[in-house]
């Protein structure tokens, strides 16, 4: 397996079928006398954000933090939960209530649901 | 028999997103100024966009990603961030450029000035994708849009000279107007080669579940759909050709265009133009809306989907809603819809290259496509020509906005 090809900015699609964010980051630990090994992989614009400057990722957080559900949309995901590497990546949790979800539960329920016309 | 029912969804649906606001006026505008003489470049750009439109069917059919999806895993995160910026500032002077039609077109019927129609129609256009009835849509648009086979029979009751037509598919160089000659024909190139259709074409082969299976109708789907479009704007530039060029009248108005179909059609020529007008930048409306909100949720994994509603996904919902709502502001100012959609085509012309080639880098990997790799025509009109027309926007659009 080649982490960069095979896992990194994948589809994550949780188990009953939404879609919780791309891989944004993977997080390797680095074990004493043996080859280091994948720990969990991550999701969120943080994470994103952080692969082209520390700095816009402490802006995005910032902001994040502020705002709306005042969550940072990062969402650690153990590597024992993922269960296939394919077209995307499935992982065995459910997607709502946490932090991938906040601001897409935040906005449906703050805006979209508010908004005229919206069928209920 | 449904192969079939989808190789014409797929025909009406490419008419809707080929012939629209930008290929009416560049086209035009062309043949007020030089006749038949910008004719290769729509040949040009037609070439390309079957390649193009062929391409994004066949990436979604065999690898089962959208054309975003495979460009973010591909290409990482960096490139997405870069690419999305100068993508969403085109997109949205298209998207408002393509308002300004529909309400121009509102304007040539009930003499209400433009400016009043831009939300309305904005409203309209939301209220179809926020509904979700978005099929309602595209096959309304598909076969409304047969009104702009107007624009074939004008050109052709005006009998236009066959070998000065033919000549015009041949590349030559201007005599005069330079810098003009060169903006235009980049515009018509980023008119006919408009990345929101490739995205938005993928994305409607993974809702519609594509395999390999699909290829073949793909194949045909990109060439009589796109080669009918094409017969489209031809007629455009035809009928401006015959109309406008003999008088030496240069197209500045959108209430101008109409005239050449008033000319060949009499008084029914003006309505016909109108609903042409209006119907197709209606569905380029919809489609670029769209078009952006799939590059955000797919490049960023979110949720997106037009079969459920608006609550299933909130932020790609809300994505289009604020394309749609900050573009219609733009034609509500008053800014003149015509220059705005010249302009915003050769800004797509120059951004071409950002799409385009990351896009043969993937239909050459065999991770993606396996067999079914792009053959070398393919690479090379693709690359050639979206490289040319880029370069050539860069050295045109300076040289037009300190002449013109």
């Amino acid at each position: 397996m080649n982490l960069t090809r095979d896992i990194l900015d994948q589809q994550v699609v949780d188990r009953t079928g939404q879609r919780l964010g791309k891989v944004d980051g993977v997080i390797l630990e680095l074990r004493e006398g043996e080859p280091p090994r994948i720990a969990a992989i991550e999701v969120g614009p943080v994470t994103l954000a952080r692969r082209m400057h520390p700095r816009l990722a402490l802006w995005v957080e910032g902001w994040l933090r502020r705002l709306g559900p005042k969550s940072d949309g990062t969402l650690r995901i153990p590597w024992s939960k993922v269960r296939a590497i394919g077209v995307d990546v499935r992982v065995d949790l459910v997607a709502d209530g946490t932090a991938a979800r906040a601001w897409e539960e935040w906005l449906r329920d703050h805006v979209v649901r508010r908004m005229p016309g919206t069928p209920q | 028999m449904k192969k079939y029912l989808e190789v014409a969804l797929g025909i009406f649906t490419s008419i809707g997103g080929f012939l629209e606001v930008g290929a009416i006026a560049t086209t035009a505008q062309a043949g007020a100024q030089f006749g038949f003489r910008l004719g290769w470049v729509l040949l040009l750009g037609t070439i390309c966009v079957i390649f193009l439109v062929e391409m994004s069917g066949r990436l979604s059919a065999v690898s089962k990603h959208t054309l975003q999806d495979a460009m973010r895993e591909r290409f990482g995160a960096g490139f997405f961030l870069v690419t999305t910026i100068p993508g969403l500032i085109v997109d949205w002077l298209v998207l408002a450029a393509e308002i300004g039609g529909v309400a121009l077109a509102l304007q040539l019927v009930t003499g209400i000035g433009y400016q009043w129609w831009a939300f309305p129609v904005a409203i309209a256009g939301w209220l179809f994708m926020w509904k979700g009835s978005l099929g309602l849509v595209e096959d309304g648009v598909a076969l409304l849009g047969l009104v702009a086979l107007a624009f074939v029979v004008a050109a052709v009751k005006l009998h236009p000279p066959v070998p000065a037509v033919a000549a015009g598919l041949l590349p030559s160089l201007p005599r005069a107007e330079g810098a003009t000659y060169w903006f235009l024909a980049v515009s018509i190139l980023g008119a006919l080669i408009s990345p929101y259709l490739f995205f938005f074409y993928s994305s409607g082969a993974i809702e519609d579940q594509w395999d390999e299976n699909h290829i073949g109708s793909n194949r045909f789907t990109a060439i009589v759909g796109m080669g009918f479009g094409a017969v489209l704007a031809f007629g455009v530039m035809l009928a401006a050709a015959m109309v406008f060029h003999p008088r030496g009248i240069e197209v500045e108005r959108y209430e101008q265009v109409a005239l050449m179909l008033v000319e060949p059609l009499g008084r029914p020529g003006l309505y016909l133009f109108a609903a042409a007008l209006a119907v197709t930048c209606f569905g380029a409306t919809l489609e670029v809306a769209l078009g952006r909100a799939y590059v955000f949720a797919q490049g960023l994994g979110w949720n997106y989907t037009l079969n459920s509603p608006p609550t299933n996904s909130a932020r790609f919902s809300l994505v289009y809603t604020g394309m749609i709502g900050s573009a219609a502001v733009l034609i509500a100012l008053g800014i003149d819809p015509l220059a705005l959609t010249v302009f915003s085509m050769a800004l797509t012309a120059v951004t071409l290259p950002l799409v385009t080639l990351p896009f043969i880098v993937l239909m050459n990997d065999p991770a993606y496509v396996g067999e079914y790799r792009n053959g070398w025509i393919g690479n090379a009109a693709v690359v050639g020509i979206s490289l040319l027309a880029s370069l050539i926007a860069l050295v045109a659009i300076p040289l037009q906005l300190m002449g013109g």
